[in-house]
């Protein structure tokens, strides 16, 4: 992708939301619900999709218009700098599309990636379950075949907004029990499927943020298997590059613009000259560590190089500039995530209460060290 | 901007100048008569990170920093010019006059033991910024060591009356002498973190207890995993400042990190090396005094986090930098 290309596109694309800032923006209420700010995300989506412009980075199988993968990272940075979507419905699409396309057959991909696209859709990712997490590789949700494809039956936990979804990307164990990376089969799901029943978790901020959700000899047909039989493992791994290349850019873009909100309170409440100025320095330099590391991962991706271990290290980086900035929110800001009420509070409080999932959503800030020592430094296998 | 071919050959041959020649006199004039002065004066923060790189990973004494600050200024860059560099932490002028005397407190490099004159920045009010040339025995340190282990950097504090002093004509501004500095040292301190990982990681993979290497316990891979990691993302922001319109701030924040990084790098790596990394036995200590040391010129891991924020809440909005 040549670099000017790319500042055109940025261009033309900040003119046309500048342009179309008001429709834009659905009318709500103060404290939006999940349902606004899904109301709210599938306009937005839709808008960009009608107009081209969620087109871009897209294969022309998906309904897209081709170019490089910067391109959707440059608008999720348009959307998150906006605040036009709610940053974690819109990174679903950035996660799991990419492995669709990747994996699914070209009749499954050309029929279900579009609807997805153009946020007539949600999907979720039904992969942790209560007794397999960070050791992902023991997931017990089992598939049995059967007459025209498979029954699932299991249990998963923390399945990101399953409660909106109309499918699921599902790991499930098709070899034997201990089978490990083996044994594991990924299923596209439709969450209408008889048998599926959920149920809702609320998170610390109020948020209904995912779901229990409950396989009872739910049938899958066979066509729905996403890269094989036994090849699930690999799915689950395809994902990593694409969570780690623009939908990170696109996290980092959101915490930018929450950081440009701290420092206009900081600079607005005349607060200079207080002594905790290095707890900003210290929250953008973070910040910043992540934005330029981030950016190098970016050009090697677009450059067609593969990713692998090393983005362990974005994604150590941007758990640490996630935390840093509302640690220091709630320094900067006395009392007000702890008692203010209004919508600027509200705001802060949900974020800094969900900044300390940085560190636990897609693989732990344990899992991640682990990698960083086994794969970069060289240090061996743990026993 | 210089080819990547041409700049990897530099780097090669001061590599080669700096481990050749142990004494900061004999690197200095090593360094010069394989083209250094040449490279600094076509690529001002290109070239001081490629020097800066190889003065990390070899340890040499070289004073190089008084050739970065000098060139900056748009004064000939030779080896018997010393500059009075700030004082630990800071990142104004060494010298503010008062009156007809400029009060002095700052650091020196070992070049001050062979220059009949040494350069001191100063400022007047804090607005005004000066440059003078003074007899070097008016502020000669006292040749106590310092931690230092290149003996490289002392104290030196002092008065001078203007009237001795005689003014430096210069064409650059102290803030792009501020800038050229903190992406130089930047370089030095991650080379250097990267020294001392190397050394914690060789460890843990010999070092037997239990019956395993240590580097199989975990509480041991995540300290070392810790430090590569803040390394890396220092060096990020410090690879993205090479031209010579790199933002200010962009340097301020590569120093920064940078000293971050080598504080957590050193804890870490010591924590693991344990005993041996504790005496002078082991090399650790060399690296570790030399990021100590290091980390305190033109602003530290402690001050410029605060530089950055007083910076941000004069602007009143928190810059990208970088785009895609």
């Amino acid at each position: 992708m040549i670099q000017s290309d790319v500042h055109e596109f940025r261009r033309d694309l900040a003119a046309w939301l500048d342009e179309h800032d008001a429709e834009l923006r659905l009318p709500i209420e103060q404290h939006p619900t999940l349902d606004d700010e899904l109301a709210q995300f599938r306009h937005v989506k839709r808008a960009l999709f009608d107009a081209g412009w969620g087109r871009y980075g897209w294969s022309s199988a998906v309904g897209g218009l081709a170019g490089s993968s910067m391109l959707r990272a440059i608008v999720g940075e348009e959307i998150a700098t906006r605040d036009l979507a709610e940053p974690g419905l819109w990174s679903m699409i950035e996660v799991l599309a990419p492995t669709v396309i990747a994996v699914g057959s070209p009749e499954l991909v050309a029929a279900m990636v579009p609807p997805f696209l153009r946020g007539d859709e949600m999907w979720c990712q039904g992969f942790s379950e209560p007794d397999s997490g960070s050791d992902l590789a023991s997931l017990s949700c089992r598939a049995t075949a059967v007459d025209g494809g498979w029954s699932v039956n299991g249990q998963k936990v923390w399945t990101s907004f399953a409660q909106l979804a109309t499918r699921c990307i599902l790991l499930t164990r098709t070899g034997e029990p201990g089978s490990a990376h083996r044994g594991i089969t990924a299923f596209f799901v439709d969450m209408d499927s008889p048998g599926i029943t959920y149920r809702p978790i609320e998170i610390q901020n109020g948020r209904l943020e995912f779901c229990e959700v409950f396989y009872d000899d739910v049938f899958v047909p066979a066509d729905r298997v996403l890269g094989g039989v036994g090849q699930g493992w690999q799915v689950a791994m395809n994902i990593l590059p694409y969570e780690r290349s623009t939908a990170f850019w696109h996290r980092g873009a959101f915490l930018h613009h929450r950081f440009d909100a701290l420092v206009a309170n900081v600079a607005a409440a005349g607060r200079r000259d207080t002594g905790d100025a290095h707890l900003l320095g210290e929250a953008f330099q973070t910040l910043m560590a992540f934005r330029f590391r981030s950016r190098e991962t970016q050009h090697r991706l677009a450059g067609g190089e593969s990713l692998g271990a090393e983005t362990s290290i974005d994604k150590i980086l941007i758990a640490a500039a996630d935390q840093t900035l509302y640690n220091a929110a709630r320094d900067l800001l006395p009392g007000v995530i702890e008692f203010d009420t209004d919508t600027a509070a509200g705001h802060w409080r949900w974020d800094y209460l969900y900044s300390k999932a940085a560190t636990i959503y897609g693989g732990t800030a344990e899992i991640q060290r682990n990698i960083v020592a086994r794969r970069l430094l060289d240090l061996g296998a743990e026993p | 901007m210089i080819d990547a071919d041409d700049l990897a050959l530099l780097a090669v041959s001061l590599t080669a100048a700096m481990a050749r020649e142990s004494g900061a006199a004999a690197a200095d004039a090593a360094l010069h008569a394989v083209g250094w002065g040449e490279l600094l004066v076509a690529a001002p923060i290109q070239g001081a990170a490629v020097a800066f790189a190889a003065l990390g990973r070899t340890g040499s004494a070289a004073c190089v920093l008084d050739d970065v600050v000098a060139n900056a200024l748009g004064v000939d860059v030779r080896p018997d010019v010393c500059v009075v560099m700030p004082a630990p932490g800071r990142g104004a002028p060494a010298g503010t006059r008062d009156g007809s005397v400029i009060r002095v407190d700052g650091l020196v490099s070992a070049r001050i033991d062979n220059s009949e004159r040494v350069v001191v920045p100063f400022e007047d009010d804090g607005r005004e910024f000066g440059f003078v040339a003074v007899d070097a025995t008016l502020l000669r340190p006292p040749p106590l060591p310092s931690l230092d282990p290149a003996r490289q950097y002392r104290r030196a504090v002092g008065e001078v009356r203007l009237d001795d002093a005689r003014v430096v004509e210069v064409t650059g501004t102290w803030e792009v002498v501020v800038r050229n500095a903190r992406a130089a040292l930047a370089h030095q301190l991650i080379a250097i973190s990267r020294v001392m990982l190397e050394m914690a990681r060789r460890h843990a993979l010999d070092r037997v207890q239990f019956g395993r290497p240590v580097a199989s316990f975990q509480a041991v891979r995540h300290k070392l995993a810790e430090a590569l990691v803040a390394i890396e993302g220092a060096a990020s922001v410090a690879h993205a400042c090479v031209a010579d319109d790199c933002d200010a701030l962009v340097a301020t924040m590569a120093k920064s990190l940078a000293g971050a990084a080598a504080r957590s790098t050193a804890a870490n790596a010591q924590q693991v090396l344990a005993g041996i990394g504790f005496t002078t036995d082991h090399p650790f200590h060399l690296s570790l005094k030399r990021t100590m040391v290091i980390d305190t010129l033109f602003g530290s891991a402690r001050t410029l986090p605060a530089e950055i924020g007083h910076i941000l809440v004069a602007r009143g909005a928190a810059p990208r930098l970088v785009e895609l």
